[in-house]
């Protein structure tokens, strides 16, 4: 994935997934599944995307993050089909049956139905077969099947809505804020769950404020942030770009405008030797939108 | 997709640039009967696991059953009379409460943009979930009545004066009639219900909207209709359209013509009975209509 100014550029990501089969894309490794042009949102008078554009490969994670209000869940309901762009264009490669899997901010379920009785109904929505175990066993939650989902605890709704969004196969998974309120091994095992549905060849695109999970599964990390992608590139890249030491550091460095109150300083790559480093790497801490 | 390209039909076709094809674009298929039934399935099984549904039933069937029964149960026209204001006002009730958390708890919870994602379009969803609420209804409706019906020929009092002066024979049907007017009643009821679930955003203005909706078709209708007849806009030509009008009133109306004997035959018509059918037929289909296209804008629209 990567900004498309110049339109299309390579992520240089590191560990792509391999096995292409899984996922219920027609693509091979390396093909493109989502692309984004020029991706333009407004509500009333205030635009929350003005110009987005990028690529998405497939067996690929990659990682919005920027600050509050930057749009990044409006981005990901545009490529879940439940937001209509104002302006722009997006094409997600087809596929027989459902193309996105989604995973909500704050996913929720009835509370009166186990986890297996829950992905029975999503199974008949898409139309497939499954084995509820082995969905639930993706994420690790195969031992509590019987489970109401009102039992679980909000960690495991999480993985739970990650499971959901793997029901039929879908070659692009958007996951919004999949580690948000996790305990650390919590927010490992999720990081661990991403880099598996990649591996199976799903497209993951995800917006998190967890830049350890991002650094640790980001193939491309795309800083959204003024209505644009400021920069798309592997984590690795964007801190040998900026000479940081830490992804919050060099995610900060391509912010501009203000956000949450604070206003953020205008950088561009190589900002960093100025010495203000450290006092912006707070931004986004919370809910987007 | 783009906003150039033809919208598929649904927001998950939309996701993936797909138009619809000719199989999707048939109103009914199997993969659309198959959803529909699987989410009034849902819907029935929600009712049935949650608790503040079996005591609204409960509640509802102890006042049906009590009301009648403290005066004796002397037949059953007589029956339907002592039932009727009763139902008339508690069926509604009833209806707004089952009916109410079916599209506004998914979209409170968040549940219906994840629902949205796969290929299911808003009238099937909508179809689906008025089904299923519409069972658990409808089992929470006739369990009273039955009890009453099978109760009222064991227990029988002397026939009433009422009946007496009317010449009219007692019967089942006339209960029966009634049993299956109340049932179409309380399904209209759980139209509007879901026309509010759909409309509310939140779970403040959906109480808010259930109150309001309540007040408007139980005592609102009939109120313009009083305020009508007393500015002498209706007159006793239009009086019966405009009773037809009011889903209360066209419930009353049909029960008094076609379920309590030969009691109105003495007096004018109490309601027309084919507007009557005709109104809450009207209120049916509205009340799913927009249910239907309050559910969730599609993106290709």
């Amino acid at each position: 994935m990567s900004d498309t100014d110049p339109p299309v550029t390579e992520s240089d990501g590191e560990s792509t997934a391999t096995d292409r089969e899984g996922a219920n894309g027609e693509g091979s490794a390396g093909e493109e599944v989502v692309v984004a042009e020029s991706l333009h949102r407004s509500f009333g008078d205030l635009t929350v995307l003005s110009d987005v554009s990028f690529t998405a490969e497939s067996g690929t994670v990659n990682c919005f993050v920027g600050p509050n209000g930057s749009g990044k869940t409006t981005l990901l309901r545009i490529v879940a089909g439940l937001l209509a762009p104002s302006g722009g264009r997006l094409d997600v490669a087809g596929a027989e049956g459902r193309a996105v899997g989604y995973l909500p901010q704050n996913p929720a379920f009835r509370a009166q139905f186990t986890l297996t009785e829950t992905l029975a109904f999503y199974e008949d929505l898409a139309d497939v077969e499954i084995d509820p175990v082995d969905v639930l066993a993706r994420v690790g939650l195969d031992a509590v099947a019987d489970r109401r989902v009102g039992d679980l605890s909000g960690g495991m709704t999480r993985l739970f809505g990650i499971a959901q969004a793997t029901v039929g196969d879908p070659p692009v998974l958007v996951l919004d804020e999949p580690s948000s309120g996790l305990d650390p091994t919590m927010t490992e095992h999720v990081g661990t769950v991403i880099r598996d549905l990649a591996g199976q060849g799903h497209t993951v695109l995800l917006a998190t404020h967890d830049l350890g999970t991002v650094d640790r599964v980001a193939d491309t990390v795309l800083v959204l942030d003024d209505g644009v992608v400021q920069v798309a590139d592997s984590p690795e890249t964007l801190r040998r770009e900026t000479e940081s030491e830490t992804l919050t550091h060099a995610v900060a460095q391509y912010l501009v405008g203000e956000a949450g109150g604070l206003t953020v300083r205008t950088g561009t790559r190589g900002d960093g030797e100025n010495g203000e480093s450290g006092e912006d790497t707070e931004h986004g801490v919370g809910d987007d939108e | 997709m783009s906003e150039a390209e033809p919208a598929g039909d649904t927001d998950a076709d939309n996701a993936a640039g797909r138009a619809s094809g000719e199989d999707d674009a048939r109103p009914w298929n199997d993969r659309r009967v198959g959803q529909l039934l699987t989410v009034a399935q849902r819907e029935f099984d929600t009712v049935v696991r949650t608790r503040t549904y079996a005591a609204l039933a409960v509640v509802f069937g102890l006042v049906v059953v009590a009301l009648p029964s403290l005066g004796g149960l002397a037949g059953y026209l007589p029956l339907v009379l002592d039932l009727l204001t009763t139902v008339e006002v508690l069926v509604p009730v009833l209806a707004f409460g089952f009916g109410t958390w079916t599209v506004l708890a998914d979209a409170e919870t968040g549940e219906l943009a994840v629902i949205r994602t796969y290929p299911v379009e808003r009238w099937t969803y909508v179809l689906g979930a008025y089904l299923g609420r519409a069972v658990g209804l409808l089992v929470a409706i006739l369990a009273p009545l039955v009890v009453l019906g099978v109760a009222t020929p064991v227990v029988r009092e002397p026939a009433t004066s009422v009946l007496a002066s009317h010449g009219t024979v007692d019967s089942p049907t006339y209960f029966l009639r009634f049993v299956a007017l109340t049932c179409v009643y309380g399904l209209v009821a759980l139209a509007l219900a879901m026309a509010v679930s759909s409309l509310a955003r939140s779970r403040r203005s959906g109480v808010a909207s259930v109150v309001v909706a309540l007040l408007v078709v139980v005592l609102g209708f009939d109120l313009l209709v009083v305020l009508g007849v007393g500015q002498g806009f209706l007159g006793s030509g239009t009086l019966p359209l405009a009773l037809a009008a009011s889903p209360p009133a066209a419930f009353r109306g049909l029960v008094l013509e076609t379920a309590a004997g030969g009691l109105v035959e003495t007096g004018p018509p109490a309601a027309n009975a084919a507007a009557s059918v005709l109104g809450l037929g009207c209120w049916l289909v509205a009340g799913l209509a927009v249910a239907t296209l309050r559910a969730w804008s599609p993106v290709g629209e």
